[in-house]
């Protein structure tokens, strides 16, 4: 068959590391290519070689068979590549059609956009492929699921053949991940090559008609699905076999650790958390499920006291606390891994002795009298460097020269060594690598063990499972359902998450 | 009700509603300042500049480039303005002020764009650079004229006038047209005859320049929302990296948009050294409105017509401050504040704000004290007071307002 893609030799440097080393790629025309590998593997860099947003420092590119060199996406888009970003690339403020004509508008005289010529091309090209929206939508309005298909129409749009995805089923729920890959499917049978970039390896298996891996910069090797196993798949992938989450046996205990009673949170008149109730006792992790914007940062911001409810009240080991402040609640023993680490959870431009005592400079041994101490912050950065394996040269680097793992393990290890009665741990694993994602369930379920109270919200279905106790559903600002991880399955979860399920008589 | 009504309808309303508190407010002081024709002219001249500047803000940020040193672009404007009027009459004094002004927005873009240092500080750099500029300019240039020196410029030449036909007389093909809004004026009817009066004076007589600019406003919209140019513009402002990923120059929009930021500031000041507003250039004669622009773009919500409203809203109280020798016309506005104070504080109620509420109470109560234990206000307070009005719109209703999502956040082309 014809090749639709010949990548060979590509090799690109970063200062400090080999992102991509002498990689070779071959995609035939009409196929379902996936890439797999870990964080860090390469996947990326390749990929945005391949869009012309990065150039190569070595190899070369064959597109349908004639050597090319990509210097922009313009280029690109030129031979009939599109892609498919993970993070989305859509303008919230703008339609759908004004995000999809961008680049390629048609137009009339005197530089006016036709934007019915640019309707009827789009809806022309949507229900080609089956892909079914509302083009004056503004993009703010759409579900998840619905701005990826925008993102795939906008390719489309553009006359591409060859559609990379980006991890395109990292956002998804697993209904909107059967979705996508209909038409992923759909588009191959008319005719267009796909690149599937993903690291969940039953996806892979059910989706592609080839698998190439990718381990450290380096192509591992190209099989078909039919061949290998997931099993035989995470061993190409990281050498051994997958870390799965599991918390063992139960160590819930009666004595409750933190209680939301009716929480409620309006953002201007419309509330974002809805009557809120939960108890959180020693011992127990519990999990909070649900897609993104469905309330639970509000929730997180209330409970840590960065954002004054509207109504209810918060109690922590059985004091009142829905009037204290931050710091009071910081030291009662509220440990916080928040959701955005370079915003929330560090100084990027400070060294890490100075980010261990983040969020706890107040307490000894980080201060004394009044007074920051920099020795006792010392001593406890090499004390966490030490005991949560945080890879670095030295406590004096500054944060942002560590990996995202590495930095992950430095902000659950400066909450850990305070001994917290309670944790927020709000997205804990979101963009590390599977090594450093084993060690912070480890670390989680060390502290469980110890007593520690655990409200965990995560995207990742199969963490939430694997480490809760019990888990809740939020959808729109509420407790939907409580389900029990023992018997719960992914699929269920995300029947709930979007609402397709609905659990009587909760709450 | 009022939601259903078009847009241009629904403010004509306000400005209605605006025209009678001010009748009814002024008999309490015996002054009818606060609607004299006169005082609508003024307002109008110091709203250009304002205005201009508002724009000039808008292309910028839209574009995502945050441009404080909108104030050096208009006294960029000022000079270059002066210089082109003195030499080549008042429309090639237009033309050299918008050069002026558009070069500031090249150093702007070659900072922010290409080197990408922060917005804030390269504008401040600029606004601290332009008026060492200018007089380095005018010590070459200026003190050699008749009449000129290193700190102001001869007298400068301005362009024509309009009076528009049918609404305030103006010539059609030569014929003349009745003058329909002067005729409600000369009836002397409560209210009408106020509001006919204010709105001839928006239309009798105005310079070719204000108009000029005030065509600026809907020429500023169709660009930005109905052209590719302006697609691309915008995308620059709330995505640039989408923008990149088809395959937009976003480095090139960006000077674009900063560019053209500058060029209309420039503008501005060329009108505030014609003779519109102050018949040379002078140093410091800017005063701020360069802030005061970037204010009413806030105001108007990042969108044209909110920043022509936000210009005229500002820039009334200049107006009104210029004739007012004897302050009565500022003590009755005194009053006018209390009432505004007092609705935004039935607003704030409303809307269950507890802290917006009480400090408007609070202000409004002030305000209505003073008024009722003076018979005249200090001259200071009118000077002020435009800024007074730019603080508290920024205070009670910044929070409704949704600026570009990527304004003033660096980009890097490649880096994402």
């Amino acid at each position: 068959m014809a090749l639709a893609i010949e990548l060979n030799g590509i090799t690109k440097r970063f200062p400090g590391v080999v992102a991509n080393d002498d990689i070779d790629l071959s995609v035939a025309a009409g196929e379902i290519h996936a890439i797999c590998g870990e964080n860090g593997a390469g996947k990326s860099t390749l990929m945005k070689i391949l869009y012309g947003m990065q150039a190569p420092d070595e190899g070369t590119i064959k597109i349908n068979g004639e050597p090319v060199e990509l210097h922009s996406p313009a280029e690109a888009i030129e031979l009939g590549i599109g892609m498919v970003h993970q993070h989305f690339m859509l303008a919230d403020q703008l339609t759908v059609l004004e995000n999809v004509i961008l680049g390629a508008e048609p137009m009339r005289s005197l530089g006016r956009i036709d934007l019915e010529a640019g309707r009827r091309h789009l809806d022309e090209v949507g229900r080609a492929y089956g892909l079914d929206i509302n083009s004056d939508d503004l993009v703010e309005a759409l579900e998840v699921g619905e701005r990826q298909r925008v993102e795939i129409i906008k390719v489309l749009y553009r006359g591409a053949r060859i559609l990379i995805l980006d991890e395109p089923t990292a956002v998804l729920v697993p209904q909107e991940v059967d979705e996508l890959f209909r038409n992923v499917r759909e588009l191959k049978a008319a005719g267009a090559t796909i690149l599937f970039i993903d690291h969940k390896l039953d996806e892979v298996l059910s989706i592609a008609d080839t698998i190439t891996v990718l381990r450290q910069g380096r192509t591992v090797g190209t099989v078909k699905p039919d061949d290998v196993t997931a099993g035989d798949l995470a061993e190409m992938m990281i050498g051994s076999e997958l870390p799965v989450p599991d918390a063992g046996a139960s160590t819930v205990t009666s004595e409750v650790a933190l209680e939301v009673s009716e929480l409620t949170v309006r953002d201007a008149e419309r509330p974002v958390v809805d009557h809120v109730s939960l108890k959180v006792r020693r011992g127990e992790i519990v999990g909070i499920a649900g897609v993104e914007g469905n309330g639970q940062a509000e929730m997180v911001s209330a409970i840590m006291g960065t954002r004054t409810p509207d109504a209810g009240t918060l109690a922590m080991l059985g004091r009142d606390i829905t009037g204290a402040s931050v710091r009071e609640r910081r030291q009662m023993g509220l440990g916080y891994v928040p959701q955005d680490r370079h915003r929330e959870g560090l100084l990027l431009a400070g060294p890490l002795w100075e980010n261990t005592a983040l969020g706890h400079q107040t307490e000894a041994p980080y201060s004394r009298a009044g007074w920051l101490s920099r020795p006792g912050m010392r001593a406890r950065a090499e004390h966490v460097q030490a005991d949560f394996d945080v890879r670095t040269p030295s406590i004096d680097v500054s944060a942002h020269a560590l990996s995202g793992g590495n930095q992950q393990k430095l902000i659950v290890g400066r909450e850990m060594v305070t001994e917290p009665a309670v944790l927020i741990a709000n997205h804990p694993t979101r963009g590390i690598d599977v090594g450093a994602q084993a060690a912070v369930w480890e670390d989680i379920r060390a502290a469980r063990a110890d007593g520690l109270a655990t409200l965990l919200i995560s995207a990742d279905l199969d963490e939430l499972i694997g480490l809760s106790d019990t888990i809740f559903v939020m959808l729109r600002g509420r407790l939907v359902a409580r389900l029990d991880p023992g018997t719960v399955t992914p699929r269920d979860l995300g029947a709930y998450m979007t609402g397709a399920a609905v659990e009587a008589g909760t709450q | 009700m009022l939601a259903r009504l078009p847009t241009w309808a629904r403010w004509m309303l306000y400005a209605a509603a605006g025209v009678a508190v001010l009748t009814i407010v002024q008999g309490f002081d015996d002054t009818e300042r606060l609607t004299a024709v006169t005082s609508s002219q003024a307002m109008l001249r110091w709203a250009v500049p304002i205005m201009l500047a508002g724009l000039g803000g808008l292309f910028s940020e839209r574009a995502g480039v945050v441009n404080i040193g909108l104030e050096g672009m208009l006294i960029l404007g000022t000079w270059f303005g002066a210089w082109g009027a003195i030499n080549y009459g008042g429309w090639a004094g237009l033309a050299t002020g918008m050069i002026g002004g558009a070069l500031g927005g090249l150093v702007h873009a070659v900072a922010t764009v290409t080197f990408g240092v922060d917005h804030i500080i390269s504008g401040v750099a600029i606004n601290v650079t332009a008026p060492g500029v200018t007089r380095f300019l005018s010590s070459e240039i200026f003190a050699n004229y008749e009449g000129g020196s290193i700190t102001q410029s001869p007298g400068t030449d301005g362009v024509g006038r309009f009076t528009f036909p049918l609404l305030a007389g103006g010539d059609l093909f030569g014929w003349e047209s009745p003058d329909i809004l002067g005729w409600f004026t000369r009836q002397d009817w409560f209210l009408v005859s106020d509001m006919t009066g204010l709105a001839r004076g928006l239309v009798a007589q105005v310079s070719l320049a204000t108009v000029l600019a005030f065509a600026l406003v809907p020429l500023s919209a169709w660009v930005l929302w109905r052209t590719r140019f302006g697609l691309r513009l915008r995308i620059c402002g709330e995505h640039p990296v989408g923008g990149e990923s088809q395959g937009i120059n976003i480095y090139l929009y960006k000077y674009y948009g900063v560019m053209i930021s500058g060029g209309l500031a420039g503008l501005g000041g060329a009108f505030i050294a014609s003779p519109e507003l102050s018949g040379l250039y002078r140093e410091g004669q800017t005063t701020g409105r360069g802030f005061i622009g970037l204010a009413a773009l806030i105001f108007g919500n990042w969108r044209p017509s909110g920043t022509m409203a936000g210009a005229l809203l500002f820039g009334y109280p200049f107006g009104i401050g210029l004739r007012d020798l004897d302050g009565s016309a500022s003590h009755a506005l005194l009053l006018v504040n209390t009432l505004a104070l007092a609705a935004v504080t039935v607003w704030a109620v409303r809307r269950r704000r507890r802290f917006d509420a009480g400090l408007a109470a609070g202000l409004g109560l002030a305000a209505a004290v003073w008024y009722f234990m003076s018979s005249t206000v200090p001259n200071w307070w009118i000077d002020i007071l435009p800024f007074v009005i730019v603080l508290l719109v920024l205070v009670f209703f910044s929070q409704r307002l949704r600026m570009p999502r990527a304004d003033g956040l660096p980009y890097r082309r490649g880096e994402s």
